[in-house]
């Protein structure tokens, strides 16, 4: 009997000497694919990278409309990033290919690229008032705000963006080996029942 | 080697859920009592390799451990597969719930052309031809679930050879490394305990 339970040991001291290995490898994760996008003044930036953190260069980067059109594409720089001009005021869905079958999306809302495009447009147009006066148009000053909060956020943008790419946590590797013991457990009850059910009905 | 979701058309995604719902109920079938345990390390054990990245070679690739579960498990490697990934994909992210079939199917059927071909070798009393068995096994696995991603994209990549190469190359490193892993698993197991290795009628050999 001791013998028989002599490899199921090992197993389970192996696979925990692999857990632990893991654990102090967390950082680097793999297997899945993520692409950032946000809007700054009237150009799109994109950052595409997989979950262990190694940057998706020279991948496909698709733009579609809100109705499924492509409207451009392009390939992402070894840094991973690509960036493009607003090329229609819609709703922007970005696919990243990053081949072997890795695809990622990112959507932007046609309210964030309204927001950020009106203002540059403005600028383009000289539409804004020269400022005579001591005092700035309301355009300007939300103009320079706009360009401020871009500059002051681009960081934050940053944080987000690699939190983003977080791999699985301890918790969730361990609550996913508890659910494999559990339906372990909820097998053998059934193969059990089955068992006990068929030695019942010969003992009748 | 996950696929992710969106990215294979339906009949590809049935079909792969099809080939893997009757390769999961064979192994179901062959699941008797005493399996169900090492069933579970085995599933559990898969459900954390894919989180030990290899960091070697251009693209972002980890390990599968498919072959030691093929070799051992047999046909029982698709439900121990499947629950490692769906697992995976509810709590990693990885692949995904539409894909669960197809990725299934991937990873569980090299194991398994790897149990039918090298379970024999694996056997041997001799220990040159077992651990070389065994280290094929290990790599042979990871092969031919690289060929097996590119089949199922060739209906969205454009050429067959060139993303079967490109998969391949990628997993090279991770090829070796489970040779090797597969080889010191099987040696452990002849020390230990051989029976093991004969897969469901393990007992009689």
């Amino acid at each position: 009997m001791e013998k028989r339970h002599k490899p199921t040991m090992c197993l389970l001291i192996l696979f925990f000497a692999s857990i632990l290995i893991i654990s102090t490898s967390l950082p680097a994760v793999a297997h899945k694919v993520i692409i950032f996008a946000w809007v700054e003044g009237d150009t799109v930036f994109t950052e595409s990278k997989f979950s262990d953190g190694k940057k998706a260069i020279n991948s496909q980067v698709l733009v579609f409309d809100k109705e499924g059109t492509q409207l451009l594409e392009g390939k992402t720089n070894n840094k991973g990033e690509f960036s493009f001009k607003i090329p229609k005021l819609t709703d922007l869905r970005i696919i990243l290919n990053a081949g072997m079958g890795h695809k990622a999306e990112w959507r932007i809302p046609e309210s964030e690229i309204k927001e950020a495009g009106s203002i540059s447009e403005k600028k383009r147009a000289g539409e804004f008032s020269q400022p005579i006066n001591v005092g700035l148009s309301k355009e300007e000053i939300k103009e320079l705000i706009e360009e401020s909060l871009d500059r002051k956020l681009r960081p934050i943008i940053r944080i987000i963006n690699e939190s983003q790419s977080k791999g699985p946590s301890i918790t969730e590797i361990i609550g996913g080996i508890g659910y494999i013991f559990g339906l372990m457990g909820v097998a053998i009850y059934f193969k059990n029942r089955g068992k006990r059910r068929r030695e019942v009905n010969r003992d009748n | 080697m996950h696929i992710s979701e969106g990215v294979l058309s339906a009949p590809v995604l049935i079909t792969g859920a099809a080939l893997a719902a009757a390769g999961v109920s064979i192994g179901l079938k062959k699941m008797d009592y005493e399996k169900i345990p090492q069933v579970a390390v085995l599933s559990s054990a898969f459900f954390v390799a894919s989180l030990i990245h290899v960091p070697i070679g251009p693209s972002s690739v980890h390990l599968i451990l498919n072959g030691i579960n093929g070799l051992l498990l047999g046909w029982m490697s698709f439900p121990s597969i499947l629950v490692a990934l769906a697992l995976q994909a509810i709590l990693f992210q990885f692949g995904g719930i539409t894909v669960l079939g197809i990725n299934t199917m991937n990873m569980a059927l090299p194991g398994i052309i790897c149990y039918y071909l090298l379970r024999r070798l694996v056997n041997r009393e001799k220990k040159l031809i077992s651990l070389t068995a065994a280290f094929a096994c290990g790599l042979l696995s990871v092969f031919f679930s690289g060929i097996l991603v590119a089949v199922s994209l060739l209906f969205t990549e454009q050429s067959f050879m060139s993303i079967a190469k490109l998969v391949v190359v990628a997993h090279l490193p991770v090829m070796i490394i489970e040779g090797i892993i597969t080889l010191f698993c099987v040696a452990f197991l002849h020390r230990v305990k051989p029976e093991l290795l004969g897969g469901i009628y393990g007992k009689t050999t």
